[in-house]
């Protein structure tokens, strides 16, 4: 007997959604990690990159807007990818919880790190 | 620990071919990708806590062993990007795509696409690389 592989029933939970925002989230970052990854990496190169470089970019709050989605969308998928993967390795559910709230704990430390860096921007003395 | 062995022996046993190694592969560049990812939030927030540090950064990232792995970096990228959408696609939208035929051939797309992308992006970097490190 065939069964049918999308079943209808899915409960709405944490992890339902999480399922589903890796995927819309995943193809959001397609144009925004991508985009970031030919210009910075590929067309402009690591040798023509400096402090004033960023300073320039981040002289156009378009540029900012653009990092900022970055930092959320990439690095919020980035980890939770790393919970899953993690998920798969410990069965101990006591010792995944302590580990998901490092994991959260991490997230959103750096996320802030980064989000005060695009908000506040260069400080050339 | 005994459930990370069985596990990772699990990944390196278990011999469901294109699928499986796509699933690997895709667990690995995103693991890889997310790695850089935190090192790159943390140099780039150097120019507004500690603007003097940012030269540095930039110093170890334009050595030879860090542009090489740059290049690994945007593999890594492109393969996820493209794998990724694939998986967001048949889940989404394509569910019998996951049966094992069409799932091994899209895997080979997948792969095949991700290297015609990449190739173009690897020659220009590994040009800056040799003008910029080797004078060549």
């Amino acid at each position: 007997m065939e069964q049918p592989i999308d079943s209808p029933q899915v409960p709405v939970n944490y992890e339902s959604v999480a399922w589903k925002w890796m995927r819309y989230s995943g193809l959001l970052l397609i144009p925004l990690a991508w985009g970031h990854v030919l210009i910075q990496d590929v067309l402009v190169g690591v040798h023509r990159i400096d402090i004033n470089y960023v300073a320039l970019r981040w002289a156009t709050l378009g540029w900012r807007i653009y990092d900022f989605l970055l930092l959320s969308f990439a690095f919020a998928h980035g980890v939770n990818g790393l919970r899953q993967v993690v998920h798969d390795f410990i069965k101990d559910e006591k010792l995944m919880r302590r580990i998901s709230w490092l994991i959260l704990v991490l997230w959103i430390v750096i996320s802030a790190i980064g989000a005060t860096a695009i908000v506040g921007g260069v400080r050339i003395d | 620990m005994r459930s990370i062995q069985t596990t990772i022996m699990g990944f390196s046993r278990y011999r469901g071919r294109e699928g499986h190694w796509i699933f690997v592969l895709h667990r690995l560049t995103g693991l890889g990708t997310l790695l850089f990812l935190i090192i790159h939030i943390l140099d780039t927030s150097t120019v507004y806590f500690f603007p003097s540090l940012y030269s540095h950064a930039i110093e170890i990232y334009r050595s030879t062993p860090f542009m090489i792995g740059e290049i690994f970096l945007v593999f890594s990228v492109i393969f996820h990007g493209v794998n990724g959408t694939r998986i967001a696609l048949f889940d989404l939208y394509l569910t019998s795509r996951w049966k094992t035929p069409s799932q091994r051939t899209s895997a080979r797309w997948t792969l095949a696409i991700a290297l015609i992308l990449w190739l173009p992006a690897a020659a220009l970097m590994a040009r800056s690389l040799l003008a910029n490190n080797f004078n060549l």
